[in-house]
């Protein structure tokens, strides 16, 4: 048994792909169901084929990194990744967390428009890019139409590199005939519950399952962020102990007391894959060892985004963000947390103006500004 | 250079150690004022080393079986205080003067002067040091060997060689320890030696004669490596282990750890065609990394003739040392039965409350009481035998006089630990295995009819040890580990063995009370200096408090914290979602719309 399935390769396969196969499903069945083949059939192509190459690219990338990294271990004997580690879980936490923050609030914005408009805003995605706009502007715009491709590419990079990772330090007492086996079910797996999350989105009511998923999303990115503050706070305490702390097991000298809320002795998500705790940090950002920064992180997370989504809706149904006043009549103002749309919608259905309207919302909140005075 | 000066002194004076020039007992005085000198004895880094009457290394004592002797100490260091134990030797009927600070004496502050005065009546190969936190790996250790008129062995050798084996650090003690016990050292890696030392230098030679016997005495006199010695081309005759004649035992190679002392005949081949080398290389087991660059080999040569070359020792593939187990003592005394009180000691290490590691003997760490133990002993009077007035940190242990006594070690740490018990040699009846685990006293393999005795023996990696004596000696006598990380980090029991006869038969100098006051340090009642309620140990010392289990109060308020936000969270971003979708919002997406189909075409 030990020989032809390694159990903690099974479970580190299983959760790195486990949350890569949830967001890129519920991607995957958003767009079906928004557009689907049968409504726009060619922006509907153009962006699955955008998440799928995210997805192919962000794997081949972290191969040939993960494969560059085990060779250099073995060729050089030093495991040079090891002394960064933390620093890249913890950018590139930091760096999902937020896009999936941006991007969960746009889909289920989105989801409450009528069809037609769906259809229409994704193709106004596909239009050609204004020359004049500004460098900010253009950038967003880009972010925008390729965020079906960012999201998926930065989740496999950073879930592949870590699968990498792991399974090279587990790989070091484990004899090579436990791998294929293992590996091949923990992504099977995986698959296989991002599989369901895709039937279920496409049955499901889009509000609905957008709901659900949204809610999803945002739990994981609650715990990516958390994660994010863990692994910094995390390579700190490695340089100070002078080493690898999760080389000492999950008990005492693994962790700063100083910075302790709390410490269990099991349940560490660095060690052999973690088991069904592993699975738990890769969803829910579990930790057995949590800190002062990383629980704060968690807890702040989710009072911005709770006062994100209560000032989106405030402004949707007063017209105007909170602690603002409302602007002159005929001026209305949209969100800002979710992108560049918020302009003065009712200005321009009569005087069109395209300098005008390339403004973000800062300069929308600025000549409200001057217009209240 | 006075460092070579003074080894060309060392070993002149050995290779003319005198027999049979002595018969009565006599006294001898030493005057040593503990000073700071500057020393560099690999050559590699001069560094404040504390020595005495201003020289390093220290002197040898060479004293004679019988003699009395005296030792008038000054601390001149400025900003240290010390004591001096004299190791392996018994101290019957003067535990005061066996030197452990918090144990039988208050540290001897700056300035203060302290009487050490004694007499010898074992013979063979002993070793003194510094016994308080740190001081010996810093300078304060030497050798001192007791000549025996009457020894067994007398007439079999004609000259007497000293070699003394020592790790050596560059960095001071002080600075070193409080990295060792530190947040930053959770896995208590203890700091590893810069160098290896023989006779206090390296690159010794020995000049020999062809055809004829030396008796060789070696003791490591180091603060934490053990070390492996060989001779190449050349069988060691061990005669004597810590202080005990032993019948022959042939070895060609000798493994000895910290404090450990051996006595070897070695007889010089005939011819002077070549020279020898010897090499003591430090075992790096003990080492939890080895730093790059460290030379753990000290070499040093047999010269039979100095024209002729030094040749370098080769290389070994393997260590295969002489297991001392195979000795037996040459007294042939038999093995104690009936054992009337087993100490048994499970020792590990952990980690407590201040993220530091520390060492722990049935789960307590050695903590300094605030009363020196004998001093406690001596001023309770009736309720000296309870076990309760030394402390609760101090692995207290009260023994009742002329029984015998078992030690069961239990050694539940991944490394090799030499335990060392002041004022006895005990009988070595038993050293498991690595990885066998706890003593089983039903079944555990065959003790030896005569074991071996000594004053100090390791225990293999999670094995265990027993060991037996008779309490036949009123004292307070510590038992540890000779690392002195570990004596550091509290890997110290405290044997208080025949409390009331000990209040009959000691009494303490005023130079001993003295220094107690000169240092603030209390010298009467129990543990936390109580002389009112001898079971109130109100402020007495303690150790770090442990770590927090699992979930205290503030990590379930920060769970339940954690998990409300969430679920509030999703409250919030459910209840938008339902919510239907304002105009505002409808008004962007139709400004989007629009302003991209202007752009299109």
């Amino acid at each position: 048994m030990v020989n032809v399935f390694s159990v903690p390769v099974f479970f580190i396969c299983f959760r790195e792909s486990l949350e890569t196969s949830i967001i890129v499903s519920v991607l995957l069945a958003f767009l079906k169901q928004t557009l689907g083949p049968e409504r726009e059939p060619r922006v509907y192509k153009r962006l699955v084929r955008q998440v799928w190459w995210g997805i192919i690219i962000g794997i081949a990338i972290s191969l040939c990194v993960g494969c560059g990294m085990i060779g250099a271990f073995y060729g050089l004997g030093k495991n040079h990744f090891s002394g960064t580690e933390d620093i890249w879980e913890g950018t590139f936490g930091l760096l999902a967390a937020l896009i999936i923050t941006a991007m969960g609030a746009a889909l289920l914005r989105v989801s409450k428009l009528q069809d037609k408009w769906r259809v229409k805003l994704a193709q106004a995605l596909e239009a050609k890019d204004n020359k004049k706009r500004s460098a900010g502007d253009r950038f967003k715009r880009w972010a925008e139409k390729y965020a079906m491709f960012l999201l998926p590419f930065i989740t496999v990079l950073r879930e592949g590199l870590e699968a990498v990772v792991f399974i090279g330090g587990v790989g070091l007492a484990t004899p090579a005939s436990a791998f294929p086996l293992a590996v091949m079910c923990g992504i099977g797996a995986g698959c296989l519950v991002g599989y369901l999350v895709y039937r279920g989105g496409n049955v499901a009511k889009l509000q609905l399952f957008l709901i659900i998923s949204t809610c999803f999303l945002y739990l994981v990115a609650a715990g990516l962020f958390s994660k994010a503050v863990w692994f910094l706070e995390n390579n700190t305490w490695n340089h100070v102990v002078g080493g690898d702390a999760a080389e000492t097991g999950a008990g005492p000298g693994s962790y700063d007391i100083r910075q302790s809320v709390w410490h269990i002795n099991f349940g560490s998500p660095l060690l052999n894959g973690g088991g069904g705790w592993g699975v738990f940090n890769s969803i829910l950002g579990w930790q057995n060892s949590a800190t002062y920064g990383s629980v704060l992180a968690y807890n702040l997370y989710w009072v911005a985004v709770i006062c994100g989504f209560l000032a989106m809706r405030y402004n949707e149904a007063k017209g105007h963000w909170p602690l603002m006043k409302p602007k002159a009549k005929r001026i209305s103002e949209s969100d800002a947390a979710s992108d560049t749309s918020s302009q003065q919608g009712e200005v321009i259905a009569e005087t069109y103006e395209p300098k005008k309207v390339s403004t973000d919302f800062d300069a929308a909140r600025s000549s409200a500004r001057q217009l209240d005075a | 250079m006075a460092l070579s000066l003074s080894n060309f002194l060392y070993s002149s004076l050995l290779l003319l150690l005198p027999f049979g020039l002595m018969a009565d007992a006599a006294t001898v005085t030493f005057d040593w004022n503990v000073t700071w000198v500057r020393a560099n004895p690999d050559g590699k880094f001069e560094r404040p080393t504390m020595g005495i009457n201003n020289q390093w290394p220290l002197p040898l004592l060479n004293i004679t079986k019988g003699d009395n002797v005296i030792i008038n100490i000054n601390n001149q260091l400025g900003n240290q205080s010390t004591s001096f134990h004299f190791h392996g030797l018994f101290m019957n009927g003067t535990t005061e003067m066996d030197g452990p600070v918090g144990a039988t004496q208050c540290g001897i502050p700056p300035g203060s002067s302290f009487t050490y005065n004694f007499t010898i009546d074992q013979p063979g190969t002993y070793w003194y040091h510094a016994h308080q936190r740190g001081r010996y790996p810093d300078g304060l250790r030497g050798p001192l060997l007791v000549n025996d008129l009457e020894s067994p062995y007398l007439g079999q050798y004609d000259e007497e060689v000293l070699l003394t084996l020592s790790d050596w650090y560059h960095d001071e003690m002080p600075e070193l320890i409080a990295k060792f016990i530190s947040v930053a050292n959770p896995t208590g890696a203890e700091p590893v030696p810069n160098s290896a030392l023989i006779n206090d230098t390296q690159n010794v030679t020995v000049s020999v004669q062809p055809g004829r016997t030396y008796l060789f005495r070696m003791v490591n006199m180091g603060a934490f490596a053990s070390q492996y010695f060989w001779i190449e081309g050349h069988t060691m005759t061990i005669v004597e282990v810590d202080g005990v004649y032993t019948e022959p035992a042939e070895a060609s190679m000798i493994y000895l750890t910290a404090a450990q002392r051996y006595s070897f005949l070695l007889t010089t081949k005939n011819e002077i065609s070549s020279n020898f080398a010897f090499v003591a290389s430090m075992d790096h087991d003990l080492f939890d990394k080895v730093p790059e660059g460290l030379n753990s080999n000290t070499t040093g040569w047999l010269v039979y003739d100095s024209n002729v070359e030094r040749p370098t020792p080769a290389l070994l593939d393997a260590f295969d040392a002489f297991d001392d187990f195979n000795l037996v003592p040459q007294d042939g005394q038999k093995l104690l039965t009936n054992v009337d009180y087993v100490m048994t000691l499970d020792m590990k290490m952990d980690n407590l409350g201040d993220g530091a590691n520390y060492a722990f003997f049935n789960d307590v760490t050695y903590v300094r009481p605030k009363v020196p133990t004998l001093y406690t002993a001596l001023s309770t009077g009736a309720s000296a035998t309870d076990v309760t007035i030394y402390g609760g940190n101090t692995n207290a242990f009260v023994l009742a006089k002329d029984e015998v006594i078992e030690i069961v070690l239990n050694n539940d740490d991944p490394g090799k630990h030499p335990f060392h018990l002041h004022g006895h040699n005990f009988q070595a009846v038993l050293r498991s295995d690595e990885d066998t685990g706890f003593y089983d006293p039903v079944n555990h393999t065959a003790f030896p009819a005569v074991p071996m005795r000594r004053d100090t023996v390791w225990v293999k990696p999670n094995g265990h040890i027993v060991l037996r004596f008779t309490s036949d000696n009123p004292g307070v006598w510590l038992f540890h580990c000779h690392i002195e990380w570990h004596v550091n980090s509290g890997l110290v029991a405290t044997i208080i063995e025949a409390p009331l006869e000990m209040q009959k038969t000691i009494s303490i100098p005023s130079d001993h009370w003295q220094v107690c006051r000169d240092s603030q340090t209390p010298y009467a009642g129990n543990a936390a200096g109580n002389t009112v309620d001898l079971l109130d140990l109100t402020g007495e010392n303690k150790s770090p408090a442990p770590l927090p289990a699992g979930f205290t109060a503030k990590g379930i308020v920060a769970l339940v914290f954690s998990i409300i936000s969430a679920l509030l969270g999703m409250v919030v971003i459910s209840w938008y979602g339902v919510a239907p979708i304002g105009t505002s919002e409808l008004q962007s997406a139709e400004k989007r719309i629009a302003e991209a189909g202007t752009e299109v075409k």
